[in-house]
């Protein structure tokens, strides 16, 4: 697959300096897993925080610290019980490893031709993370974000005045973007997405489902 | 464990003539290659440095707890500064600090020095430490609890100099970034700040937070990007 859109350069930097909430981090994660350009340029973005931390200077430890940690190096770890098995076979194909570690709900109708299905993130002030799935030609309502909206798109393309977003492309909307994306004819389009703030829904289908929107 | 004599000038801080250690297909191609670092910070003179490849990959092969020491001795204190500026208070920075170095022994096996630096590596797990540990116990309370950093100690007593070819690189890439520009990526990086609390700390508009995050890891893109 060829990737034209990534995530941006702050978005990879917050990623790398740790400053993302847990369901933007799965959803940079999965774009990273498919994209070797951004993969390489966040290794490096760790090595200018790994030298960041070893000019830092030294804060006593508290005395028998070592002791007590040396004490602990073979107690064996109580909670990293084995990855969970996606429940579906079929989901296995297009499911990035980065959603591995949460629980999927069950795909919900949103609109015509439209199942979202939320990814549960424990995000603690976080994004709000789901799937969504949409029938080829559909057009998805006039929306407008006030927060930040990351898509990672899993199969299928749409396509907004932004450009045409394909299979392992980013789409990284930030601020007040107005968005009219329809589905690309010929293939299911599958988005992995992460929502801060909230979305406006402006066309008539969009105020009857944004409630619906609400995870 | 391969330790390299420096040589002391004046009992300042030393430039480091490193010699990569060898035993792995990947560090080969630095075989002989002995490189001068230049320490950007100012240090007392070291007694010795060390190869925190080989102390990790020490661990990993043999469980050597030898090697776990002068780790956790050179990197503990470091990790709890870097807790600490985080908004952990001392308590949580100290036992995020030893949770760090048990990560260290329990996953050593899983570091390669091909993919990633020793520095680097201990980052990512001190990182992700500092968000599953400080964003749980609820880090807006803890940053106002400690904004006093006293507890910081600029002496370096035990001090042993770490460097790597691809350290060496990288901090003299952030030499070229402008005083304004480090300071945004090291709130950013270290102090665990999102653009917004950056852009009230230093008092200037969030989007020239953003242009400077943009301008530094454009500049850095330049000069990194492409040679690893």
């Amino acid at each position: 697959m060829t990737i034209k859109h990534h995530p941006s350069d702050t978005t990879l930097a917050a990623f790398a300096g740790g400053q993302l909430d847990p369901g933007s981090s799965a959803v940079v994660s999965s774009h990273l897993a498919s994209c070797q350009t951004c993969q390489r340029w966040v290794t490096t973005l760790e090595d200018v925080g790994g030298v960041l931390l070893a000019d830092l200077p030294a804060t006593p430890m508290v005395p028998g610290s070592l002791t007590n940690t040396m004490g602990r190096l073979n107690v064996p770890l109580e909670s990293d019980g084995p990855a969970r098995a996606f429940a579906a076979a079929e989901d296995a194909a297009w499911l990035p490893e980065a959603l591995r570690p949460y629980k999927l709900g069950p795909w919900r109708w949103l609109a015509p031709g439209v199942y979202q299905r939320k990814v549960d993130v424990p995000s603690g002030g976080g994004s709000r993370v789901f799937l969504l799935k949409a029938a080829p030609g559909t057009r998805l309502p006039v929306h407008i974000h006030t927060g930040v909206e990351r898509t990672q798109v899993l199969a299928g393309a749409f396509t907004h005045d932004g450009g045409r977003f394909g299979a392992g492309d980013f789409d990284d909307a930030e601020g007040d973007v107005e968005h009219r994306p329809s589905i690309d004819p010929g293939e299911e389009c599958i988005c992995l997405v992460a929502m801060t703030g909230d979305i406006k829904m402006t066309g008539p289908i969009g105020r009857v489902i944004q409630p619906l929107l609400r995870l | 464990m391969r330790t390299v004599q420096i040589q002391t000038e004046n009992g300042a801080c030393p430039p480091l003539v490193m010699q990569p250690r060898l035993g792995s297909a990947a560090r080969k191609r630095f075989a002989g290659k002995a490189l001068q670092i230049a320490m950007s910070v100012e240090r007392k003179p070291n007694p010795s440095t060390m190869d925190a490849s080989g102390l990790i990959e020490a661990i990993a092969q043999r469980k050597d707890q030898k090697a776990f020491t002068v780790l956790f001795e050179h990197f503990a204190p470091r990790v709890k500064t870097f807790m600490v500026r985080s908004g952990a208070t001392s308590s949580q920075a100290e036992e995020l600090a030893q949770e760090t170095l048990l990560m260290v022994w329990r996953k050593a096996n899983l570091f390669d020095p091909a993919r990633a630096g020793p520095s680097a590596w201990i980052f990512t797990i001190a990182r992700n430490l500092r968000i599953d540990g400080l964003r749980r116990a609820g880090r807006e309370t803890n940053a106002i609890a400690n904004m006093d950093e006293s507890g910081e100690d600029s002496e370096q007593p035990d001090v042993v100099c770490i460097s790597t070819e691809r350290d060496g690189r990288i901090r003299s890439a952030i030499a070229l970034l402008s005083e304004d520009q480090r300071r945004v990526v090291q709130l950013s990086f270290v102090e665990d700040k999102a653009h917004p609390e950056i852009a009230r700390e230093l008092n200037i508009p969030l989007g020239t937070v953003k242009s400077r995050i943009r301008l530094a890891m454009k500049r850095l893109r330049e000069v990194l990007d492409g040679q690893s």
